[in-house]
């Protein structure tokens, strides 16, 4: 229950330091986005009905923050969780290139979906983004992954310790 | 009763996709940018932004303060120079707008608009890489409303799209949904500015027979009444005049640094009616 609770606060949380590194590194150019990470991990990690409500609200969080209509990055969020619980079962998600390169392709597929949503929604013609933007940004994320993955895996561990 | 229960998991994942596009086909739609939801989220994330916007730009400015420190004396004796510069170009300037201001006496042409400003701080920039977006920590308490166009000098920047109490949502000239009415300064040939995300600004329907050159300034023309005339947008930085279409390709650079913004001004109109 406290899970539940917490995780609309933990999201916005999560969506403030995610913009103030994305700040500090690379000045609003382009988009670190921790929250996709986060995505991801909760795919090969928890329970379906868990992960899903994570990635919904942490969907919903992102889209009231960035100025797209909203629902876009909420159902977005909830594909990529259930691309990456699905891969979960047929991937060595332990070891550090699958992890950079899954979540690569998890980046990728997100940063497609949402030129296909402007380019069929609106229009526009953003697929020259796909070189400036969709491609440094996936290469971020898929860096930054196993990073991620490390750290909470060692928080994990030492939480398990202290239980113990 | 048994089904439910078997594909429980099942249907509630297939509820909450169902529950994200009804969202996003009535947001799409009826564009509920003020949602209640949103606004609260806004407001719940402005406090903790604007602390840590705070501390890291406190720290930046400490080490740049430093870094800056180095070479200080010839940018001195540099921007002296300049200004001198500056103040012999000012005075040709006063004399124009004096000019200016007499003729338009003459011609009895009045400002259709009183407009003053408010200024905010930026206290978080856009999240989605297609979304050309930032927030201040100004809303509707003071006085601020949607489609009010927001200016960081020398330019315009933008307009108000999400106006919540305490928050605001402006949408850059940079983000690809954006479009502007625009002249060129120098012609007055009129077009429309639309953004072009990390390639800055597109200056559209622009017929092949005008005269536009790189370096031309580009102002805002007026039309649609949202942004006063005259406002600064940016500067023709390539024009490309392709055989196959029947108008200019011209890019356009803004002149405010979208990735540097801190301080930015709305321009509020104290009365909507022309004098």
């Amino acid at each position: 229950m406290l899970y539940y609770l917490l995780l609309p606060f933990l999201s916005i949380l999560l969506v403030i330091l995610q913009s103030t590194i994305t700040d500090i590194i690379f000045s609003g150019r382009l988009v670190f986005e921790l929250s996709l990470i986060v995505v991801i991990y909760a795919g090969f990690r928890l329970d379906l009905i868990r992960g899903s409500i994570l990635a919904f609200i942490l969907g919903f969080v992102f889209d009231c923050v960035s100025g797209s209509v909203l629902g876009v990055f909420t159902f977005i969020y909830v594909v990529i969780f259930l691309c990456s619980f699905f891969a979960s079962g047929r991937l060595a998600t332990e070891k550090i290139y699958i992890i950079a390169l899954f979540s690569f392709f998890c980046a990728f597929l997100k940063e497609l979906m949402v030129i296909l949503f402007y380019y069929s929604t609106f229009k526009f013609d953003v697929l020259i983004n796909m070189y400036f933007v969709s491609l440094p940004q996936a290469l971020i994320v898929g860096l930054f992954a196993p990073v991620f993955f490390y750290l909470m895996r060692r928080v994990e561990v030492s939480l398990y310790e202290k239980a113990v | 009763m048994f089904l439910l229960r078997k594909y429980k998991t099942a249907i509630f994942i297939v509820t909450l996709l169902v529950l994200a596009l009804i969202m996003f086909s009535y947001n799409l739609k009826y564009g509920a940018d003020g949602s209640f939801l949103r606004k609260i989220v806004l407001e719940t994330i402005a406090p903790a932004q604007k602390v840590l916007s705070t501390s890291v730009k406190s720290v930046n400015d400490a080490w740049l303060r430093y870094v800056l420190l180095v070479g200080i004396e010839e940018d001195n004796k540099n921007l002296k120079n300049k200004i001198n510069e500056l103040k012999a170009a000012l005075i040709l300037y006063q004399d124009g707008y004096l000019e200016a201001q007499r003729l338009r006496k003459l011609l009895d042409l009045r400002d259709d608009y009183n407009y003053h400003f408010i200024s905010a701080r930026v206290i978080d920039r856009e999240q989605a890489a297609l979304s050309k977006t930032i927030l201040i920590n100004k809303g509707a308490t003071h006085g601020l409303k949607t489609g009010m166009p927001v200016i960081a000098p020398p330019g315009l920047i933008g307009r108000l799209v999400d106006v919540s109490w305490h928050v605001s949502k402006v949408l850059l000239f940079i983000d690809e949904n954006s479009n502007v009415g625009a002249i060129v300064q120098r012609t007055r040939t009129q077009g429309v500015i639309s953004g072009a995300g990390p390639r800055g600004l597109i200056l559209k329907y622009i017929s092949k027979t005008q005269d536009v050159k790189e370096g031309d300034v580009i102002v805002s023309s007026g039309m649609g009444g949202v942004f006063p005339k005259g406002l600064l947008i940016g500067q023709v930085s390539h024009v490309d005049r392709q055989d196959a279409s029947l108008f200019l390709k011209i890019n356009v650079a803004p002149f405010v640094d979208f990735s540097k913004l801190e301080e930015i001004l709305i321009l509020v109109s104290e009365e909507n009616k022309i004098k």
